[in-house]
């Protein structure tokens, strides 16, 4: 089969066609910023719409991967609600002064403007690397589920308490994430995107049960109606979730996946291989994406990275031919987010999307 | 109340996740003069097993564990001023923190809840504990264990400092280092020189009891 574009390669693994090789994307994108030069910290990436797509376009030009979807991190609506955000220069920041102490805070949320803050610094960047990208690659947008947002915002041991002792204010809180969301999606509908990718982390049952699930996340109010608005907006809905017992079942059946990414835990019980995932036919209904161990990238060498994402196309060609799919309907991807740490081996990244390309081709 | 009635309570405040009920029930052990060890043991950890069990089989959820960890420690926090010190001159002691950058500290309590359930003396350092503290305090709190958490990349570094910084204190080999969280992994665990990683809670916990 004569090589695919990478736009041709994606829309094969999505609509179920023949397809030249596996898809490839690490999860790039804070770690990009080492590819734009002048010692670029975190912070100025992070709050630089052009910088941020930048990052993004430095890094498509170097590796020449399958896909572009724009993660920033996780802080980004907590901050903009008014959380306090750890900015490290060098690496991830995080929330660490969540602003909800008592069940009476959650009512006191309000939506900030999204053409403000971080909000802002992320559909705008979309924007500007959707426009350079969109004729070379998919792209996608990257935005927190309305849970995942308030528990960076309150504090998830508190929320998970709150589920239990104070439901209706913990509904509350979710029914303004809800409307943050609602914002986001119409700017992110803007941007010329072709999908948006939903983090629902806590689909995962090491945390929340089906019930629990389905209420605080999952129903019509929250989530379904998000990717409802997604679709209406014009853009695919994606969903990513490195928790180690998502809810595929939910996540991609109920959702209507069109592009699902998650992990691999090995050592815990039930967490689900590539070839699992794909006998158990999820990949059936979506295109799947993962699950190299994204430590890999700082602490592995290039031979070790080289052996796993060898070992991984292998896994996932046998998987989809015992399936009967010769469709390309697994991504070689890193389970969750490259680290954006300034120790992350640039020539490790490099590695897993060259073999990936190699080992990847599909007979 | 009789005796079993009370530690019945107990019990079932903690599997039910009602502080209240613990409180009320921690209070009337004392009053009935039950053995407040006995209570604790028969009491509130034993529901707290119950819960785990329970979480295992993913019967109950986070939510639920969470409040039942909440609702044993209330009871706790009555019944463990009224143990003779001499009753607790044989238990392990153990330390629990998230490192130093890092402020996820839901599977470090979950740790130190089951730690607590398993009858080890658990103090909690909280969430971001520098690695000064971790190593000094090791020490002069003559800790038998430590449980070091981080569920970020950046951080995991300070696993491997208060690992050295034991080392080079003397203490290393009068402690038992269990690390835990998502990037960890049992390689790294033996790359920094701790001694175990665990991905389970309550297997940590057992772990720890058979080695200590």
């Amino acid at each position: 089969m004569a090589d695919m574009t990478h736009i041709e390669r994606v829309m094969a693994g999505l609509t179920g066609e023949k397809g030249d090789r596996l898809p490839v994307y690490p999860i790039a994108c804070g770690v990009n910023r080492k590819l734009i030069g002048n010692g670029i910290t975190y912070r100025e990436w992070a709050h630089d719409p052009k910088m941020y797509a930048q990052g993004f376009i430095e890094g498509q030009k170097k590796y020449n991967y399958d896909l572009c979807v724009g993660l920033m991190d996780l802080s980004v609506m907590a901050g903009d609600l008014g959380a306090h955000v750890r900015m490290d220069e060098q690496n991830t920041p995080f929330v660490d002064v969540p602003i909800i102490n008592n069940p009476e805070d959650y009512e006191k949320l309000q939506v900030p403007d999204v053409k403000k803050g971080r909000s802002a610094v992320l559909i705008e960047g979309t924007k500007l690397y959707c426009d350079y990208l969109k004729d070379k690659v998919i792209t996608a947008g990257f935005v927190e589920g309305p849970l995942l947002a308030l528990t960076q915002t309150a504090g998830a041991e508190r929320v998970f308490m709150d589920m239990f002792t104070n439901p209706s204010a913990v509904h509350k809180a979710l029914e303004t994430m809800t409307a943050f969301d609602v914002e986001l999606t119409k700017g992110f509908g803007t941007t010329g995107c072709a999908g948006l990718c939903w983090d629902y982390l806590w689909g995962n049952y090491s945390c929340l049960g089906d019930a629990e699930y389905e209420e605080f996340e999952g129903c019509k109010k929250y989530a379904m109606g998000l990717n409802e608005l997604t679709l209406k907006e014009g853009m695919a809905v994606a969903i990513h979730n490195c928790a180690d017992l998502p809810h595929l079942d939910t996540q991609i059946t109920k959702f209507k996946a069109s592009i699902y990414s998650m992990a691999y835990y090995p050592l815990i019980p039930g967490s689900m291989s590539a070839a699992e995932v794909i006998a158990g036919g999820y990949t059936d209904k979506c295109l799947v994406g993962g699950n190299l161990d994204p430590q890999l990238f700082i602490r592995a060498s290039v031979e070790k990275i080289t052996q796993m994402t060898k070992d991984l196309c292998q896994e996932v060609k046998t998987a989809l031919c015992k399936r009967g799919l010769d469709s390309p309907k697994y991504c070689i991807a890193s389970g969750c987010e490259v680290p954006p740490d300034i120790n992350t081996k640039i020539e490790n990244i490099q590695a897993m999307v060259e073999t990936g390309k190699k080992y990847g081709v599909m007979n | 109340m009789s005796k079993e009635a009370i530690l019945n309570k107990l019990s079932d405040a903690v599997v039910a996740g009602k502080p209240a009920m613990a409180k009320e029930g921690a209070e009337e052990a004392l009053a009935q003069k039950v053995d407040p060890l006995e209570a604790i043991n028969n009491g509130l950890v034993k529901g707290m097993s119950i819960v785990g069990d329970q979480y295992a089989a993913r019967q109950v959820y986070l939510p639920q564990v969470l409040m039942s960890a909440k609702t044993m420690y209330t009871g706790l926090d009555i019944l463990l001023p009224a143990i003779p010190k001499a009753s607790m001159a044989n238990m392990k002691k153990c330390a629990t923190a998230v490192v130093e950058g890092d402020v996820h500290d839901i599977g470090k309590n979950i740790v130190k809840t089951m730690l607590t359930a398993s009858g080890f003396v658990v103090i909690d350092w909280g969430k971001d504990v520098p690695i000064t503290k971790i190593v000094g305090d090791a020490k002069s709190e003559k800790l038998d264990a430590l449980a070091l958490s981080t569920l970020m990349t950046p951080t995991m570094d300070g696993m491997k400092a208060a690992v050295d910084g034991l080392k080079e204190s003397g203490y290393r080999k009068s402690v038992k280092v269990c690390i835990g969280g998502a990037p960890t992994s049992p390689e790294f665990a033996k790359e920094i020189g701790a001694d175990h990683r665990d991905a389970n809670a309550q297997d940590c916990a057992t772990w720890l009891k058979g080695v200590l």
